[in-house]
């Protein structure tokens, strides 16, 4: 049983970082009041630009070059949706079909349709202290992303609820005219937000093609930036809410796909599908029983207009 | 002329400049005279290879891929137009894909499993996919009017609920194709469920064409010459003063949404019944994400979702000659979301365009329009 669970940890563990980084980057712009459904788009320009790197590059440095692809797609959407207060919806869903057409054309003309070659993955980080003990065994041998995904979240909880400028993020998504009296920029912290905000989905998007994966693949990141957007709605907009329930959907993945292999007569009862569409269903659910407006930014989606009310 | 030129001139200009970007870039890529043969590749697939035609050669060297066009087009104008209609209303739908999915599931069922004459099963298989496209809308909106929950958040719930349940669960277990070895994909559908051929075996242009263009005509009338398509139209532009004038608000947004996501089962419908026959594994095409940029580049007004969905049509269908020319047929698909970033990014452009309008000391460059754009 132990060893079941142990199993399960460390499986999550592995997967988990590219949905908690997505999700947390998603977290980060909306509190900021700039809707992010471009996470997808993010992530598969992440994704791709960190495995293409890597082939020539270390792959750290090719994280970091993933994280410049998710921050300069952000910026395209920042310069859109700040600058000239376009719909933040419509950018962010054409970030994503251009990511998704633009992903698949640059693949096929350059690698073909398998993905691109197999990359160096992330170093495994094993602590033998640790191996010698139950459960926690599981903490040992994954990738730097992986304890970056335990801390980042606590760091970006701390960061809001607990600094001048975590306050001025939070208010330039509830209250913006207020910030401005201030005396202080909102398209600034706006920028600011949505920038890190792409930089963390961009990384999420690295994180599938170094360290889960060997490679960018046709289809990655597979719907995970939406499954993101759930994660930050499903954790209320907040940094530790958002962690948690990235956390347990991977949780709920890494269940099925071990239920798939070890038990197969279960999923004869629960079908895989309906377990795939359990994280957007328990989103919708939260949805439906608390009500929307008590937990998203007040000005979520609105352009900033200095000179309205 | 003016007044007509100024309000294409949105949608036409994302176009052209997206078509040259694209060009630009296969000329980075591969060189000039390749970019130049495969945008002619694109345009022969897509319209036909009239040259060829002419010189004596089979009608079909045009019927077929002007039949492949207007197979991609009925779609792409029927999502277009469920995106459309909620747009009307005021809402984000960015469901359709779902609402296409369940659709087209619901008709491969009925084409599959009800045995009806001809006509008849046709119809019951559309109306069925038409309901449940509404169906699925309709949970969007009640969230929506009694607890607050954005449609862009909820429509994207659940879009990956249908794609999870469909594909994931119903297509390989339930309702996958009896007695075959195939892993997935429903039974193939009756002879009396498949829609209509309209030109034999040259081409596999079908009746679902037709009814894409009935649908964008019965949108037309009813947004423009209806009360309660004007009413739609006063909710969407003004929720507050709609209900001040004695519009029910509530029942109008239904309805649109209603409407919207039944066009989006209609296109499912027209998928399997037309030229599938059948759910197949995936319904890998996302069509209805597509809808979103036709709507968009066709200014929500049906006949301008016609034209950009018969446009992107064409192209999309085009795109798989370019494959001779080793460019991937994705590449219609990037021009695609390039000319909606152009769209989302309208405003800059616009500026950008009364900027040089005005005197400036720098010469106008000749290749832009000189025509006045409509401010935001």
């Amino acid at each position: 049983m132990l060893e079941v669970l142990e199993a399960l940890l460390y499986s999550t563990l592995d997967a988990a970082p590219a949905l908690v980084f997505a999700a947390l980057g998603g977290t980060l712009a909306e509190r900021a009041g700039v809707v992010s459904v471009g996470l997808e788009g993010m992530m598969r320009a992440g994704a791709f630009c960190a495995a293409v790197a890597a082939l020539a590059v270390p792959t750290p440095v090719g994280v970091l070059a993933g994280m410049a692809a998710g921050a300069g797609m952000a910026a395209l959407h920042g310069w859109l949706c700040i600058r000239w207060r376009s719909d933040q919806v419509v950018s962010g869903m054409a970030l994503n079909l251009v990511a998704l057409a633009g992903g698949t054309f640059l693949l096929e003309s350059f690698y073909g349709p398998s993905g691109t070659p197999p990359v160096q993955q992330l170093g495994r980080w094993y602590l033998p202290l640790l191996e010698q003990v139950p459960l926690l065994r599981a903490l040992s041998g994954h990738s730097a992303l992986t304890w970056l995904a335990l801390v980042l979240p606590f760091a970006l909880h701390l960061l809001l609820s607990s600094t001048p400028l975590g306050l001025r993020l939070r208010a330039v998504g509830d209250k913006p005219h207020a910030v401005a009296t201030l005396g202080l920029s909102v398209p600034g912290l706006r920028w600011a937000a949505v920038l890190a905000g792409g930089a963390l989905a961009g990384l999420g998007g690295a994180a599938l093609s170094t360290a889960v994966l060997d490679r960018f693949e046709q289809h990655t990141p597979a719907g995970l930036g939406f499954m993101a957007l759930a994660a930050m709605v499903f954790g209320r907009w907040t940094p530790l809410g958002a962690f948690l329930a990235a956390a347990f959907f991977s949780f709920g993945n890494a269940l099925r796909i071990g239920l798939a292999s070890s038990a197969p007569r279960l999923l004869e009862v629960v079908p895989q599908g309906v377990l795939l569409a359990l994280p957007y269903l328990l989103t919708l659910l939260v949805l439906a029983l608390q009500g929307q407006r008590s937990s998203a930014p007040a000005a979520l989606g609105t352009p900033y207009e200095p000179e309205s009310r | 002329m003016g007044e007509r030129l100024r309000a294409v001139l949105p949608s036409v200009l994302p176009v052209v400049v997206a078509m040259l970007v694209g060009w630009v870039g296969l000329v980075l890529l591969r060189g000039a005279e390749v970019a130049s043969q495969a945008y002619l590749y694109m345009l022969q697939g897509g319209l036909g290879d009239w040259g060829r035609y002419l010189e004596g050669g089979s009608a079909a060297l045009v019927l077929r891929p002007l039949g492949e066009s207007a197979i991609k087009a009925s779609l792409l104008v029927l999502t277009g137009l469920s995106v459309a209609v909620a747009f009307q209303v005021g809402l984000f739908n960015i469901g359709a894909q779902g609402q296409m999915l369940l659709g087209a599931v619901a008709a491969a069922v009925v084409g599959a499993q009800v045995a009806l004459p001809g006509v008849l099963h046709v119809t019951l298989a559309v109306a069925v996919a038409a309901l449940v496209g509404a169906l699925w809308a309709s949970v969007a909106t009640a969230l929506k009017l009694y607890r607050g929950v954005h449609e862009v958040i909820s429509t994207i719930m659940l879009n990956w609920v249908a794609i999870s349940l469909v594909d994931n669960w119903l297509v390989v277990g339930p309702l996958r194709a009896r007695g075959t070895h195939s892993v997935s994909g429903t039974d193939e559908i009756l002879a009396s469920a498949q829609l209509t051929r309209l030109l034999g075996d040259d081409s596999r242009l079908n009746t679902g064409f037709l009814l894409a263009l009935v649908a964008a005509l019965g949108v037309w009338v009813w947004l423009g010459r209806m009360r309660a398509g004007f009413e739609v139209r006063a909710v969407g532009l003004g929720p507050e003063a709609a209900r001040t004038a004695g519009i029910a608000v509530g029942r109008r947004t239904a309805e649109a949404m209603a409407l919207s996501g039944a066009l989006a089962g209609v296109a499912g419908a027209v998928l399997v019944l037309g030229t599938e026959w059948r759910y197949p594994g995936t319904l890998g095409a996302p069509y209805g994400f597509d809808g979103i940029g036709i709507a968009l580049i066709g200014q929500g007004h049906p006949l301008g979702v016609t034209l950009s969905a018969l446009f992107f049509g064409v192209l999309r269908a085009g795109g798989t000659r370019m494959q001779l020319l080793t460019i991937h047929r994705s590449f219609p698909e990037l021009l695609q979301g390039l000319a909606l970033l152009l769209v989302a990014g309208r405003l800059v452009w616009v500026e950008l365009l009364r900027r040089r309008k005005q005197p400036a000391p720098v010469a106008s460059s000749p290749a832009q329009p000189q025509a006045e754009v409509p401010r935001a």
